[in-house]
């Protein structure tokens, strides 16, 4: 399977008359936009806001992230099983607004959302401080329950993103990147001297604010299956979880997943990347043992050498890491794990909730539960009292003067699993 | 003082050294299950609670698990 993937470089948004991409900038019709987001009967009003690097901004409480990207050439769709049908995505051409980002906001469905700080302390911790956003406020209906008030909103962030993405249909690209993965025994036979390494991607699969699809279909229902990674590139996988946003991924992490560029780029020259075996994190020992078990057997059914595991999310999945360490481990094939850590605001505590000896090649992406002040921004789009209310706040976390004392897991995508964030470390 | 620890995932509660484990339903409702009627869900309530206790006067020589 062959993509190409087109970048067409956004360096700023605003609106203007017609959503168009020209020299560089993306403009938005404003109206249009608000009215294909709010094209469901369980809206009640849509606005859009824009969010630029560098402005005095606060967008909470932040519930999706999404990236503009059209299908040019090629069988099937963005966002598979959700804006178009279930045709097989991945192949053909892509164009993407590389530098555009939709943020999903509005009135808190749970208890467990995100903050994105456009400048100051949080904006370092954010990757989408970096894009030029355009923020979509969604309030459903009254009567709506919060299952449906997830989905309503998710599926205008995805509506908002896919029209912005025709925007760049006829847009000649500033550069193509070409993405390639052969049937398997193909590929297996393609770069026979080199390391065969497959990646098990976990997806966080645990109910309202915590699930993922797969063309369209709920990952908790899912046994582990084979991707091809290049779908992820054409939105294959959906997030419908933001909950502990630092270590969520945002369907824009998905559809710029770097554990997979990264394996890409290695591809051929110090590695034979195989592909992607998707994975769930349920919420039963069962289901749990179950997914662990079919995960290495479709690991060893590949001849892997090595894989790579990430983690979404912690807890009871770090159960689920451990469960897909052990098994693969214990067929022979070298794991590494990536995971983040809740080692207490002093860092001193244990940062995992499970562990393994034969987890000996572990990457971190940070410690959650560290402790920042964010600094008033002039402008706050949405409810910033939530911030005493999401997972990582607490009662009393928004100042009278509008700062906000926090830890990092409020952030979106400060700790990522997949390392789609800022976040290093330095030996002194 | 004995201590039974109820919990769904057995192999967490296996690493945080726990003695006495008592496995139960799933993690948003370790010991409930919406999916049944409320005269069944009570049912369960108290077989759980009675292996509870059951697991907390059963003497052990290291880390057990009481299993159904």
């Amino acid at each position: 399977m062959r993509l190409e993937v087109g970048n067409i470089f956004i360096k700023d948004v605003q609106f203007g008359k017609k959503t168009e991409v020209k020299s560089g900038v993306l403009y938005v019709n404003k109206d249009e936009l608000c009215k294909v987001a709010g094209e469901d009967e369980r809206v009640k009003s849509v606005e859009v806001f824009l969010a630029r690097p560098g402005e005095s901004v606060r967008i909470i409480p932040v519930k999706d992230v999404v990236e503009p990207r059209v299908k040019v050439e090629g069988p099937g769709g963005i966002l598979p099983g959700f804006m178009t049908g279930v045709e097989q995505v991945g192949s053909g051409r892509t164009h993407v607004l590389k530098g555009a980002a939709v943020v999903t906001t509005g009135k808190i469905v749970g208890f467990q959302e995100g903050i994105i700080d456009m400048k100051g302390t949080g904006a370092e911790y954010t990757p989408f401080s970096r894009t030029n956003n355009v923020v979509v406020k969604v309030e459903p209906i009254d009567s709506l329950k919060q299952h449906e008030h997830e989905v309503v909103v998710r599926l205008a962030g995805f509506r908002a993103a896919t029209y912005l993405g025709l925007a760049g249909k006829e847009a000649t690209p500033d550069e193509v990147k070409t993405y390639e993965t052969k049937p398997l025994f193909e590929q297996s036979m393609k770069y026979t001297h080199l390391p065969k390494v497959a990646y098990v991607y976990m997806l966080q699969t645990q109910g309202l604010l915590h699930n993922t699809y797969y063309y369209g279909v709920d990952v908790k229902e899912i046994v582990p299956t084979f991707m091809y990674p290049t779908e992820a590139f054409d939105g294959a996988i959906a997030s419908g979880n933001c909950v502990s946003a630092c270590d969520k991924n945002p369907t824009y992490v998905h559809q710029n997943s770097p554990v997979i560029e990264d394996l890409y780029a290695q591809h051929g020259k110090t590695i034979n990347f195989l592909g992607c075996i998707i994975t769930n994190e349920n919420v039963t020992l069962m289901d749990k043992e179950r997914s662990s078990n079919m995960t290495a057997k479709l690991v060893e059914f590949l001849g892997a050498d090595a894989v790579i595991i990430s983690e979404e999310g912690f807890g009871n999945p770090d159960a689920d890491l451990v469960m897909n360490c052990n098994k693969i481990e214990k067929k022979g094939i070298r794991t590494v794990l990536i995971t983040d850590e809740y080692a207490g605001q002093d860092g001193g505590s244990q940062s995992l909730a499970d562990s393994t000896p034969l987890g000996d090649a572990c990457v971190t992406a940070g410690n959650a539960n560290q402790v920042v002040t964010l600094p008033k921004m002039d402008t706050v789009i949405g409810y910033p009292e939530v911030a005493n209310v999401i997972a990582g706040g607490w009662n009393g976390s928004l100042q009278a003067d509008g700062s906000i004392v926090t830890e990092i897991q409020v952030i979106t995508g400060a700790t990522n699993e997949l390392g789609f964030h800022y976040l290093t470390a330095k030996t002194v | 003082m004995p201590v039974v620890h109820m919990c769904t995932i057995v192999p967490i509660s296996m690493t945080v050294g726990a003695n006495r484990i008592v496995p139960t339903v799933a993690i948003p409702y370790p010991l409930g299950n919406p999916n049944l009627t409320p005269a069944d869900e009570k049912e369960l309530r108290r077989k759980l609670v009675r292996k509870g206790l059951e697991a907390l006067t059963t003497e052990i020589h290291g880390q057990t698990v009481f299993k159904d």
